[in-house]
């Protein structure tokens, strides 16, 4: 049986007939071909998933589609505006902090929260920020890095 | 699909309806709050016979209200909007609840909440077993009515709790702590975001002579079925003068109060051995909260 359920994901309104138990992962990345976030470990650890629902980060993989309505679902598409790059995106180009490219749309969703917070966060707050995402390429550094330069730039 | 006898979900507007639900589906129900631990569990094929999922988010048990008799975390209050509370900011008597709750990832903060993180019963959490130390109570509804169950009777078993079928939790309540309260939590953990190997929440009161009295020492991880309340510790720090001597004697009584497990995250013998360690450490750092 599938449920009837209205979505707002980066501001467009859907209406989509989903699977009751399917998570708000599946929806954006089959029936709304939103890709950016990534599915990893499926069960909320590795963190590639993230998305904000009502500007937080939360693991879409962990979410029911059908809970996520009448939320402001914002993925990694819908942060850039006019075909301009958000300025987080901007960093982690220019500080090199993408390898693979897997976990950078998730630490960039949870990045974007704690600058949402904090204006200036400090090397501890960034790594607890980023804790709940995993990165096997860069060692963090970098990513912390691009945070950092974001944070500076804004 | 990958609940196979999933037939509907549910978000109900009136607890109620809510109870109905409950009723109708009995143990084929699943209460969902912020779904973290129903989606870990479902990710493991163990929720095959769930008819009904119910998100409990519109009925309006969210929020936190303090007054004179103590503090009351409404069901679905999530997990950050705990941490970022008022009340626990700089109270030590609430330390080991900030504690516990630098331990979750932000995602998991964001959404999970304080009753699905008790309802879950799972002594490998961190929060429950800061509030076990507080003398936490969990205020329930049902068919039958309200009724309150303390959460040292709250846990049955792992995943197991006192709730009836169609009952469930509206709120948890936190007494007021007499003055010179003060607690602590510490986790050890092979890495971040992993359960506990153990953890321990530590709670004592100062009297005017200065010495602890109504001492709580919780452990829980890989410690069983339930969180452990180690009531030979407690016995042994009520009574005395805070300091390195009766928080190391305190903290070796822990070893007895103790049945732990072997898994690949440590074996008994360590297990026991750091639980003294951690108790003898958030002990400390409880009464470094008073000065
Ligand atoms: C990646 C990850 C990291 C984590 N790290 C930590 C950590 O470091 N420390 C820590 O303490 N915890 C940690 N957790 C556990 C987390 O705290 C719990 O998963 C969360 O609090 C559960 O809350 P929820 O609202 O998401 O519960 P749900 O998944 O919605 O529900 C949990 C259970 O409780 C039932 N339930 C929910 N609400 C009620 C209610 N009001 N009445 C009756 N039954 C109810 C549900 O039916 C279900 O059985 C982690 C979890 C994950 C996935």
């Amino acid at each position: 049986m599938k449920k009837l359920i209205r979505l707002n994901v980066n501001g467009d309104d859907h209406e989509l007939a989903v699977s009751p138990d399917e998570t708000l992962l599946g929806v954006l990345r089959g029936p709304l071909d939103l890709i950016g976030p990534k599915r990893g470990c499926d069960s909320g650890g590795c963190g590639c998933c993230t998305v904000q629902v009502d500007g937080k980060a939360v693991y879409s993989c962990m979410m029911y589609a059908v809970s996520a309505q009448g939320r402001d679902i914002i993925t990694i598409e819908g942060i850039g505006r006019d075909g301009e790059l958000d300025p987080l995106q901007q960093a982690f180009i220019d500080a090199g902090a993408v390898q693979c490219g897997y976990c950078t749309s998730g630490i960039i969703m949870v990045a974007k929260e704690l600058l949402n917070t904090l204006d200036n966060p400090d090397e501890d707050e960034i790594r607890h920020a980023i804790a709940g995402n995993l990165c096997r390429c860069t060692g963090y550094q970098k990513i912390v890095d691009a945070i950092k330069l974001a944070a500076a730039a804004s | 699909m990958t609940l196979p006898a999933l037939s509907d979900y549910f978000i109900p507007e009136q607890q109620s309806e809510l109870i109905e639900l409950l009723q109708r589906f009995g143990e084929n129900a699943m209460i969902v709050a912020g779904g973290t631990f129903v989606r870990g569990l479902e990710a493991r094929g163990l929720l095959a016979e769930v008819e009904a999922l119910i998100d409990i988010g519109a009925l309006g048990l969210n929020g936190i209200a303090a007054d004179s008799s103590g503090v009351s975390l409404g069901a679905t209050t999530t997990l950050a909007e705990l941490k970022r509370a008022d009340f626990i900011q700089g109270d030590a008597a609430f330390g080991a609840v900030k504690d516990a709750l630098a331990c979750p990832p932000v995602q998991i903060l964001n959404v999970g909440t304080v009753g699905g993180c008790l309802a879950a019963s799972a002594p490998l959490y961190d929060v429950p077993a800061t509030l076990l130390a507080l003398d936490g109570t969990a205020h329930v509804t049902g068919a039958g009515g309200a009724r309150e169950i303390v959460l040292t009777e709250f846990f049955t078993g792992l995943f197991e709790n006192a709730l009836q079928p169609d009952e469930f939790i509206t709120a948890l309540r936190l007494p007021v702590h007499a003055a010179g309260t003060t607690s602590a939590f510490l986790k050890l953990e092979t890495n971040a975001n992993d359960l506990a190997i153990i953890n321990v929440a530590v709670r004592f009161t100062l009297d005017e002579a200065g010495l602890c009295r109504d001492a709580r020492i919780v452990i829980g991880g890989g410690v069983g079925e339930c969180y452990v309340r180690a009531g030979g510790a407690e016995l042994e720090l009520n009574g005395t003068k805070p300091g390195d001597d009766s928080f190391q004697a305190a903290a070796a009584a822990v070893a007895a109060d103790i049945d732990p497990v072997t898994d690949h995250r440590g074996s008994e013998e360590y297990r026991r051995y750091m639980a003294v360690v951690y108790t003898r450490r958030a002990l400390a750092r409880a009464l470094e909260r008073l000065r």
